[in-house]
């Protein structure tokens, strides 16, 4: 926490390395948070994880707490344990200490890969999503079609998974973890096979989808500028044992642009503050 | 200069910022747009062969290699003349296949063989499935049992014979005995092969997607697995097929009914050499025919779905 706090004390005493319209600031203490919001939608606690009795520790007394329709971000170099942070909360692995409450229940989780079953076509695949809610046999159709237009992608509805592009195949997947209905969206670096062109069109596509829908979503990646073009929260993680070491909040002034100034000030500070971290794993 | 002008260079700060409103601005009907444009850049549709075309790839090649190996068989005829008792010619394999048919002989080995060969596969199909799902799905059981199985599945059935003739005498019993200790172990082990194969992740989607044991294993398991299953049905029924005739050919009489196999044996005891070619020629065909009609073209279906099958035809 002290580590933080310095950090903190760093940045406001440069006041021209705050780039207008984004209001940055420091990972508070997570007890005020809590106090202040009544209001949660996932709330991590004294969280740590290590892989068997003797293994390392990957992630370290995580304390977090995420308020309902926020975009936030995970971010950190590899080894930080981001992954299983967000495996944890969406249940499918479990912590060694502390506890995760996500308020709506289960989430909805995407992959890097697009994991989509490749016997079935696009529709079919989110129709699965729907019948395995229980969303009654009449209308699955209609809803996995709505849900495809959704993410422009009704023409290619009977299309199998081996026929369309990466980028399509992660929107089959988004629109079929967004047909599970959940309030709670993890996003495990869904975008870091695609190339660049594809992959700047998928953020518009997320962060349209994401204001149509209102969902919370956790998004973890280890790219800085997805981090600052996308997220409402960018959090920096250090690695081995992974920790919190850094919040940004940016306001949301509506829809950014990964070239716009403002998300390049806001990376190159992010990149700084996470080649730090990666600098004390030397020697 | 207005910013219009500048063709060649770009002065900095000239732009307009459009960074935070440019994607709002635009339209929601652009974006589509632009979304569709580059979807349809990167996918290119697949081209399908014409009938013509699978037939020239598929079926020609084999039909012309089959009437060239013919052809130098009565080619060899022709010019060594070889003693026609021990090297009939392929006009005497084509009398007494005529011969056979014309006495009614043929058909009735043929049906009884391949309905028993059908049978026994299918008890076959439905003791092996379960077993391979318990098999892939629980460990102990596996580590128990896995072994044993894949033991069974290299010793050749034909010394099962001896003791089920032993054991349930000359009957149906014997050669559906035979028949099943050929192809459980075959179709298990596919289908623990296939299970083996199902990459982690779509466990874990079905995982998230809420999916129970029971939905899990009909709806992600099972189908995932089809490709591994299929290879082992495959060989399942290869296995079948082979027992079936070693079986017949051993065991003949009692009440076990006239098949391809107990065909063989009785032209063997005759010396009739035609009559056995003729016999092995049929065998061989009925194994083709089947492969050809059921499991070459489910295969297909099954592979092609899921773009695993485009190598083939380049």
């Amino acid at each position: 926490m002290s580590a933080v706090s310095v950090t903190e004390r760093d940045r406001t005493d440069i006041p021209g390395n705050r780039p207008p319209g984004i209001i940055v600031s420091t990972n508070t203490a997570p007890a005020a948070i809590v106090a202040a919001d009544v209001e949660t939608a996932i709330r991590v606690e004294g969280l740590s994880k290590r892989f068997g009795k003797a293994g390392p520790v990957v992630l370290d007394n995580i304390n977090l707490t995420i308020k309902p329709g926020e975009f936030v971000c995970l971010l950190g170099a590899s080894g930080c344990g981001k992954s299983t942070l967000l495996n944890i909360i969406a249940g499918l692995e479990h912590p060694s200490e502390g506890a995760v409450t996500v308020a709506s229940g289960k989430s909805a989780v995407m992959f890097q890969e697009s994991a989509l079953f490749p016997w079935l076509t696009a529709s079919r695949n989110v129709e699965l999503a729907l019948k395995l809610r229980g969303v009654p046999r009449g209308r699955r159709r209609g809803e996995a079609r709505e849900l495809l237009d959704l993410v422009n992608l009704a023409d290619a509805a009977d299309k199998r998974p081996h026929e369309l592009s990466g980028g399509m195949r992660q929107r089959v997947a988004l629109a079929r973890s967004l047909a599970q209905d959940r309030k709670v969206l993890l996003m495990d670096e869904p975008f870091a096979a695609l190339d660049a062109i594809t992959r700047d069109l998928l953020h518009e596509e997320l962060e349209r989808v994401w204001r149509e829908t209102g969902r919370t979503i956790v998004f973890v990646t280890h790219n800085v500028r997805e981090a600052a073009r996308l997220g409402q929260r960018v959090l920096l993680m250090s690695s081995r044992p992974g920790r919190i070491r850094n919040e940004w909040r940016i306001e949301d002034n509506g829809p950014r642009r990964i070239e716009s100034p403002e998300v390049s000030r806001l990376a190159i500070e992010i990149t700084n503050h996470l080649r730090e971290e990666i600098r004390r794993n030397a020697a | 200069m207005p910013p219009e002008t500048t063709t060649d260079t770009i002065v900095p700060g000239s732009r307009e910022p459009d960074a935070v409103s440019g994607s709002t601005a635009g339209s929601h009907a652009d974006f589509r747009t632009l979304e569709a444009g580059l979807d349809a850049l990167q996918t290119s549709p697949l081209a399908e062969k014409g009938p013509w075309r699978r037939f020239a790839d598929g079926v020609l090649p084999p039909v012309v290699l089959l009437l060239a190996l013919i052809a130098a068989w009565q080619f060899y005829i022709v010019i060594a003349k070889p003693r026609p008792d021990l090297t009939p010619g392929p006009l005497d394999v084509l009398t007494s296949i005529t011969d056979l048919w014309s006495t009614g002989h043929l058909q009735t080995a043929v049906v009884t063989s391949l309905s028993r060969g059908g049978i026994g596969f299918l008890i076959a199909v439905a003791i092996g499935t379960p077993l391979g799902l318990l098999l892939a799905e629980w460990r102990l059981l596996r580590r128990a049992l896995g072994p044993l199985l894949s033991g069974l599945q290299v010793l050749p059935s034909v010394a099962w014979v001896p003791a089920a003739i032993l054991w349930f005498g000359l009957s149906d019993a014997t050669v559906y005995f035979v028949v099943l200790m050929g192809a459980v172990p075959s179709i298990a082990n596919g289908l623990v092969a296939g299970v083996d194969q199902i990459p982690p992740q779509l466990r874990r989607v079905g995982t998230v997607l809420g999916a129970n044991r029971v939905e899990m294993a009909t709806l992600v398991v099972l189908p995932a697995a089809m490709p591994g299953y299929l290879a082992g049905l495959k060989q399942g029924w290869a296995f079948s097929w082979r027992s079936l005739m070693a079986a017949e050919i051993i065991a003949v009489g009692g009440s076990i009914g006239f098949g391809l196999g107990s065909m063989l044996q009785q032209s063997r005891e005759l010396a009739d050499l035609p009559g056995v070619l003729a016999t092995i020629l049929v065998i061989l065909f009925v194994g083709i025919l089947v492969e050809l009609v059921l499991f070459a073209p489910a295969e297909r279906r099954l592979l092609r779905r899921r773009g695993l099958y485009l190598t083939a035809g380049r």
